[in-house]
């Protein structure tokens, strides 16, 4: 997994590439705590490169958005495709989470 | 005709035949399968001492051929045997390879070799091949040869090893088809094949042998259709396997998707497939993970090229207990994934260890 970060708008965009699974999910969760505990509190977490999901993956998700949701902060999943988009849809995770077919899209929820 | 009790035969330290008991009653025509290397041709060759056994005992209509006072050039008479190469005299034509036994061991005027060797010729359809050498033949010609030759000594069973195994598919079926008219004409068979539907259609029992035994044995219904133990079933849906032992919690999970993606390759499953296969085996280890080093887990991949079938099955030492029921995962992530991955979910306390079976659902057709 790679993580790669960006601001737009106010807005981190934090590009998740590789896979998100029970390895890689401790290391995103500490990423992801680090951040919203040095103040970022608006993400558009974008799947577009993101090869792999399992649980362990979409639990540091609902980790994120609880960490967010204690700040008064949100986050919007973008690229949300394939593969991944099936594992999200076999446990319900589209009516979770905000979801957008692109960054742009993703990002115009928060203006 | 033929008894085998406790028949046994090593070379060396290697056991090829451990226990063999059966019978072969006139009349019948029996096919033997099994995996490569698991006796099939040993056993046909310790039937009539082309090797001889290392134990037990060959009765042949009452008589123990075994027995050091046994005549074991009038028991050989009695069979022939059709081999996998053909082993014509390739200096030989086809007609006096065809007389050279009946006329030298039997004792058969020239003459009468001669007529009964057109005849078979006919039989196999080769008589207008009487005059050529054996390198002048097609492997499928050779072969069907071969059969009229076995024919010739007029033996009361014929012993076939693996005889379409070094023809080209195309030959394949001219010789089967000899055999299946030999068949017809209650000649007693005995046969070693690779060709499944020839012995599911010719035979009246079918053996299956592996590990140095008959494993299972049945009419071709029986262990075609309805196998009763999991080797012989494998064995007939073709199925291939791959197995990752997890001895620790601490495994190397991308060595071994690496190692299953490489199984997958060599099967030629779809890439969503895949996906989902690596998928399944990573929620199954975070629900076994809290037993991972206090136990041994054997995770099988079994794939069968007939049915298309793929399986996932999990083995754990333990006390008895389903570890669906009893994992200790916070939330139902996991399990609603795998039920949504899989067809159908088994369990099962098998041979001391919990045993669940997973059909993986079938994607071959999305791709």
């Amino acid at each position: 997994m790679n993580l790669q970060t960006r601001i737009e708008n106010n807005v981190t965009v934090l590009t998740v590439s590789g896979r998100l699974d029970t390895v890689t999910a401790p290391e995103y969760e500490k990423n992801i705590r680090e951040m919203i505990s040095g103040g970022n509190i608006k993400f558009v977490v974008d799947f577009e490169q993101l090869e792999y999901i399992s649980s362990a993956g979409l639990r540091g998700l609902l980790v994120m958005a609880k960490l967010l949701n204690e700040k008064s902060g949100r986050m919007c999943l973008a690229n949300v495709k394939g593969n991944v988009r099936s594992v999200f849809d076999m446990c319900g995770f589209t009516s979770v989470f905000t979801m957008k077919d692109s960054v742009s899209e993703a990002l115009a929820v928060f203006v | 005709m033929i008894r085998i009790e406790h028949l046994s035969k090593k070379f060396g330290d290697l056991v090829v035949l451990k226990d063999i008991n059966t019978e072969i009653k006139r009349g019948e025509i029996v096919s033997i399968i099994g995996p490569s290397g698991t006796g099939k041709s040993t056993l046909l060759r310790c039937l009539n001492l082309l090797d001889y056994p290392s134990g037990g005992s060959i009765y042949i209509d009452g008589v123990n051929i075994l027995d050091k006072k046994a005549d074991v050039a009038k028991i050989r008479q009695k069979m022939n045997m059709v081999f996998q190469s053909f082993n014509l005299f390739s200096h030989l034509s086809v007609m006096e390879n065809l007389t050279i036994a009946p006329i030298r061991l039997r004792g058969m005027s020239k003459e009468a070799a001669r007529t009964k060797a057109l005849e078979l010729l006919r039989l196999v359809g080769l008589a207008e091949k009487a005059e050529n050498y054996p390198e002048e033949l097609s492997g499928g010609q050779q072969q069907r040869v071969a059969i009229a030759r076995c024919l010739a000594m007029e033996p009361e069973i014929i012993l076939f090893d693996e005889p379409t195994s070094a023809l080209d598919p195309t030959m394949v079926r001219e010789v089967l088809s000899v055999i299946r008219r030999l068949a017809r004409e209650g000649i007693t068979m005995a046969i070693v094949t690779h060709e499944m539907d020839f012995a599911r259609d010719v035979s009246n029992r079918v053996l299956y042998m592996d590990e140095g035994l008959i494993f299972e044995e049945g009419t071709p219904d029986e262990i075609f259709e309805n196998p009763q133990k999991d080797k012989t079933r494998a064995f007939i849906n073709r199925t291939l396997s791959f197995t990752w032992r997890i001895l620790s919690p601490d495994y190397d999970l991308y060595a071994m998707n690496a190692e299953i993606e490489a199984f997958c390759e060599k099967q030629i499953l779809p890439k969503k497939t895949r996906y989902n296969l690596l998928l399944l085996i990573e929620e199954l280890l975070q629900i076994y993970a809290p037993y991972l080093g206090k136990m041994i887990l054997d995770m099988t991949i079994a794939y069968s090229e007939k049915s298309r079938r793929l399986d996932l099955i999990c083995e754990s030492t333990g006390e008895k207990a389903n570890p669906l029921d009893s994992h200790g995962l916070t939330d139902d992530l996991g399990f609603t994934i795998i039920k949504n991955l899989t067809e159908s979910i088994d369990y099962q306390w098998h041979n001391g260890k919990n045993r669940l079976e997973f059909q993986v659902k079938n994607l071959s057709h999305e791709e």
